[in-house]
């Protein structure tokens, strides 16, 4: 039971939650770059909710089923096609044996969810599915046990959730909120100003590792040299340059950069999903705020 | 979430970490304290808790922020009950003198020209023998400050004034598996083909990280290293990166 790569993307890869507890000896966590999306993939198919999923960039993989799957495409808009037929996102399709998946051009954000219902059978490593800078290879088949849940969702909450779920992530207007970090207080006043009144944009150079920004130049009042320490996905790096990096997934798990701030959990979905030229603004946050605001969105995936 | 307790600053990292940190030195003492709260946080396998990563002054906590807080809670009160409560039970603990019997770990490396890269040049640089830098970089034992960069890849310090010398501005395409190298203060092996910017002065036969979950990596934080030498003969019979 197998499906099976059928034309190489770009840089498409299985992720889960990601692989957490091995950060002391150097090990990335990795890990889906728009949660929220893949959470929906499986959500809409009774999947665990962290269950692996394939992760797509535009131009995608091409997958050959090799008998019938029930699937579900969230995230990114890049029209997926069934044998050259567009299919729904955010709803279980139901494929057969033979069909091909192609992904036709890329419409709205920058990272596509494939959820299959059933269960992964590749082996993990250290408790994870997710695997730093390993690609989906042509040729390759990869083994899901596939099942079957009796019932469905509540149509109307799914339908609910599903435009809860897109204004989360695909609102480009809304700012992208931010906790400072231990560095905030070495900015210059020019600096401190700048980042939340001016505006940004995401450079080419943005792949799962980090996220390079073009904008004003900011700068340190004393440039420090910091002693390296723990970064997170979201953490907002300034570069000797002065201009900063967002640290993603597949982030180091230590940096030496002065640390501006941490992008808040909830936001860095709609961040991941920014195409390179997309403008935007920072806005500052607080602790409580933030929590709120993730678990707003968790609980509305409680089976 | 900001607040002191002792020497300690403890503050949130985002949304879902939390720092505790001492003076920021390179210093043993410091890189002991902050493994004995490490030990001591890891030990206690609190729920939501799901990384603990030591790196020179600061520890940072990766939390999960569904399981790490109690059901009724106030955010911020609730990190500061909790750092001090860890505080409290490392001030009350013996762990920091159980962690300074830490053995030393002896480490092989050929110096040979065919592994060094950077040798001569140091050597010309630095206007110090090369024969200077190999007794030098294996007088003294290191303590690994940091592991990062790539797994496994452990930060030991410090390197003797006489053979420091910093990164090179291009880094490498490609620095062999198992490259030893100095970066100012810092000495360090590459524990897989990697680019990287450091002066390589040799290469060693060991494995230094073994994504075998039984074995992962050679070092941790807070671990004593010793470097000794050997020739070209000993390195191909110790080699472990050979299929």
């Amino acid at each position: 039971m197998s499906i099976k790569i059928v034309k190489k993307g770009l840089s498409d890869s299985i992720q889960d939650r990601g692989r957490y507890g091995y950060q002391h000896l150097g090990i990335q966590p990795s890990g889906c770059m728009d949660i929220i999306s893949a959470w929906l993939g499986n959500y809409i198919l009774q999947n665990d909710l962290n269950a692996p999923i394939f992760e797509l960039h535009f131009p995608s993989s091409q997958f050959l089923f090799d008998r019938d799957y029930t699937i579900c495409i969230t995230g990114a808009n890049f029209v997926p096609l069934i044998n050259e037929k567009s299919i729904e996102l955010n709803t279980p399709i139901q494929v057969k044996q033979n069909d091909i998946l192609s992904m036709l051009q890329p419409i709205e954000g920058r990272t596509a969810y494939l959820a299959i219902q059933g269960l992964l059978s590749e082996p993990a490593w250290l408790q994870s599915n997710s695997y730093t800078g390993k690609i989906l290879e042509k040729e390759q088949a990869i083994d899901f046990k596939v099942s079957h849940l009796p019932s469905g969702h509540n149509q109307v909450l799914t339908k609910d959730l599903i435009e809860k779920v897109h204004a989360q992530v695909f609102d480009h207007q809304a700012p992208i909120r931010f906790l400072p970090g231990p560095a905030w207080k070495d900015l210059d006043e020019h600096s401190l100003s700048s980042i939340v009144n001016d505006t940004f944009t995401i450079s080419p150079q943005a792949n799962r590792m980090g996220f390079n920004l073009s904008g004003p130049k900011l700068t340190l009042n004393n440039p420090n040299a910091y002693l390296s320490s723990a970064v997170t996905r979201g953490s907002l790096q300034l570069l000797p340059n002065g201009n900063l990096i967002v640290l993603m997934a597949d982030h180091q798990t230590i940096g030496g950069y002065a640390n501006l701030g941490q992008i808040i959990l909830v936001d860095l979905p709609r961040f991941a999903q920014m195409k390179s030229g997309q403008p935007f603004q920072f806005s500052l946050t607080n602790l409580g705020m933030a929590h709120q605001l993730y678990h707003n969105i968790y609980e509305q995936f409680k089976y | 979430m900001n607040t002191q307790i002792g020497n300690w600053k403890i503050y949130a990292l985002g949304d879902h970490a939390i720092v505790f940190a001492l003076e920021a030195k390179v210093d043993k003492q410091i890189i002991s304290k902050i493994m004995s709260l490490h030990h001591l946080i890891q030990n206690k396998k609190i729920d939501g808790i799901l990384d603990c990563i030591p790196s020179y002054h600061t520890l940072t906590i990766v939390y999960d922020v569904n399981t790490f807080f109690p059901k009724q809670h106030n955010t911020i009160e609730y990190l500061k009950s909790f750092a001090n409560q860890m505080i409290c039970a490392l001030e009350t603990s013996h762990s920091f003198s159980e962690n300074k019997k830490s053995s030393i770990i002896k480490v092989p490396v050929c110096y040979d020209l065919e592994f060094a890269l950077d040798l001569e040049n140091m050597s010309s640089q630095k206007n110090i023998s090369i024969a200077e830098i190999i007794e030098t970089h294996t007088a003294k034992n290191y303590d690994v400050y940091s592991i990062g960069f790539m797994p496994g890849f452990a930060y030991m310090g410090i390197v003797d004034d006489s053979i420091q010398m910093l990164r090179h501005e291009k880094p490498r395409v490609n620095v062999p598996a198992g490259s030893v190298g100095i970066a100012g203060v810092q000495t360090g092996i590459y524990p897989s083909n990697s680019p990287g910017g450091w002066q390589i002065i040799g290469r060693t036969p060991f494995k230094i990280f073994d994504p075998n979950p039984q074995i992962l990596a050679k070092f941790k934080v807070g671990d004593q290293i010793q470097f000794y030498a050997i020739n070209k003969e000993e390195f191909e019979k110790l080699n472990e990166y050979k299929s």
